[in-house]
């Protein structure tokens, strides 16, 4: 019966490239994808191509193809990845001369455009489109944000992924992909499976849901019992190995990680909402019946998953500016640790008002005591008493950039003008912009996603 | 009275979307799902989280993986880079959620 494994080579922009490597040399794979979008990074980079046009991309994806690109070629692994970002012909542009400097031969570039609807918002709203907050309608208006939008990009499914492994792709690029259509694709097309195969469709978006936050389905961050996991420091990512009727998941052989039922289990919901109405762009899928069970060493069998038609409208993700924040850190140590701390924090509270800081919303907590757990942490005042140490942490989000600015100069002196033994680390701060998030559905017909190849010979 | 940290109990992972955070709870042993079910109902977990969840909770059943997943919303002190938190996408939720003292004689 054939089978058809793949990878997960990455789970977030700025993850590890050392599992994403050894999969490629060591593991028998037929394709790889590489996740490096979460739900800010395309503000984040759209930001950085607004001051550097060439940038807007993953350059990681470009770094790791540099080492792994002839290998993958010659081993046939076909690799998708959504690091094109906010700046897809960017990242194409630099891939075709990573590979060229490698001497790879006879390489197809697979990209798709299309997903960025930043110069479409206005002709969405005269046809009528309202872009209500879909987490919440109650949090105010569309147009009270229109001219702060910093970026607009649709999720999309597996369609235009298909038709550049159609045209030959070994490498497929794009932008705002969701996660797990760049597993799915790959499945889909080889599996023959149609629109209507629901059930198979809804498999492969599962596939890309245990894989896609690379490390994370094999053993990292694994609160069932993380001494349990083996050589984490050569922690290998997931594999899904993919039949008509099967799906198994494990990993490359010869790395640490774990694959068992309760990793695989603790991904399994994460992220997800509703387990009977997962919606993705292709399928929505139900795992409200799903089963786990372990099937060998490192070998995880996955069943009982179903799927439903596909939701009308698209997710369309909004970035925007909301204003400013700075966050600030002044550790001390014992005597007194906290006690002190907390007089730090009065000490700087009267200072700005003094100086008339505005603000929309501020925070104190005490790293080592509360800044995590916040009310529900455990403390006694003896514990508090005896601290060895304590870090202040003072952040502060304003509407003016002035305001969040106002601190930061009244850090460092606290040292010399405050309470016996603050230690100022870290560097002076710096005020940041905070982009929100704005979550919104708009009509499938409204987006024209095209797919190209560009042959690197 | 027999009381544990649910921890010893249930495993699970948090997770976040804008100002939505997920926990999802699964029992270590299979014969304590009916336990933790019972125990952890909508109302507990709302007044455990007080402030820190200033939304609506829901929870959902998978009863074949002995799990249930709890979606939060408001959960995150705004979300993304709106949170003045530290923790801003809520990793430590499901740590949070498993030291909630459960009593195992109820």
């Amino acid at each position: 019966m054939k089978k058809v494994s793949i990878g997960g080579g990455q789970g977030f922009w700025g993850d590890s490239p050392d599992a994403a490597i050894h999969m490629v040399r060591h593991a028998d794979i037929n394709y790889m994808a590489c996740d490096y979008l979460a739900e800010l990074t395309l503000s984040i980079m759209q930001r950085q191509r607004l001051k550097r046009p060439e940038a807007g991309y993953a350059r990681d994806f470009i770094g790791m193809m540099k080492e792994i690109g002839r290998d993958a070629k010659e081993g046939n692994i076909k690799i998708l990845t959504n690091a094109g970002g906010m700046n897809i012909t960017g990242c194409v542009d630099a891939l075709k001369e990573a590979l060229l400097a490698q001497g790879v031969q006879d390489y197809r570039i697979g990209y798709v455009t299309g997903d960025d609807m930043m110069g479409q918002i206005d002709e969405l709203m005269a046809q009528g489109v309202t872009f209500e907050n879909m987490d919440d309608p109650n949090v105010g208006d569309f147009k009270d944000i229109r001219e702060k939008l910093v970026n607009a990009n649709v999720y999309f499914g597996r369609q235009p992924m298909m038709e550049c492994l159609d045209g030959g792709a070994d490498v497929v690029l794009t932008g705002r992909a969701s996660d797990s259509a760049l597993f799915l694709a790959p499945l889909a097309r080889e599996f023959g499976w149609k629109d209507n195969d629901l059930d198979q469709l809804a498999r492969g978006i599962m596939v890309g849901h245990m894989l896609e936050c690379g490390g994370q389905g094999a053993g990292g961050n694994f609160l069932y019992d993380w001494r349990s996991v083996p050589r984490m420091d050569e922690l290998g990512f997931p594999i899904a190995e993919v039949t008509e009727d099967s799906l198994h998941i494990t990993k490359a052989p010869d790395c640490g990680g774990l694959i068992s039922e309760q990793s695989v289990k603790e991904q399994f919901l994460y992220e997800v909402h509703d387990p009977a109405n997962y919606i993705t762009p292709d399928v929505t899928v139900d795992i409200s019946h799903a089963t786990i069970r372990n099937a060998g060493p490192d070998r995880v069998e996955v069943g009982g998953i179903k799927g439903k038609p596909a939701p009308d409208k698209l997710k369309l993700s909004l970035g925007y500016h909301a204003g400013y924040k700075v966050v600030t850190y002044l550790p001390f140590g014992w005597p007194d640790a906290y006690e002190k701390a907390q007089y730090a924090a009065d000490i700087l509270m009267k200072k700005m008002r003094r100086k008339g800081m505005q603000y929309e919303d501020i925070r104190i907590d005490y790293l080592g005591v509360n800044a995590l757990h916040m009310s529900l942490a455990e403390t006694s005042p003896e514990m508090l008493k005896n601290l060895n140490e304590c870090v202040l942490r003072i952040a502060i989000r304003t509407k003016e950039k002035k305001d969040a600015a106002l601190i930061i100069p009244e850090i460092s002196p606290l040292q010399l003008n405050g309470p016996p033994g603050a230690c100022f680390f870290g560097g002076r701060s710096h005020v940041e912009d905070v982009i929100g998030l704005w979550p919104t559905l708009i009509p499938r017909d409204a987006v024209k996603l095209q797919s190209h190849i560009l042959e690197v010979k | 009275m027999a009381m544990v940290y649910l921890y010893e109990l249930a495993h699970g992972r948090s997770g976040d979307k804008a100002d939505t955070s997920n926990v999802c709870i699964y029992a270590r042993d299979p014969k304590d799902y009916p336990f933790l079910k019972r125990v952890l109902t909508v109302e507990r977990v709302k007044e455990y989280f007080g402030d820190i969840v200033k939304g609506e909770i829901t929870r959902y059943d998978v009863d074949t993986l002995c799990g249930m997943n709890f979606v939060m919303k408001h959960a995150l002190g705004g979300g993304a880079t709106h949170s003045l938190r530290l923790d801003s996408l809520g990793k430590s939720m499901g740590g949070m959620f498993l030291r909630m003292k459960v009593d195992t004689d109820w």
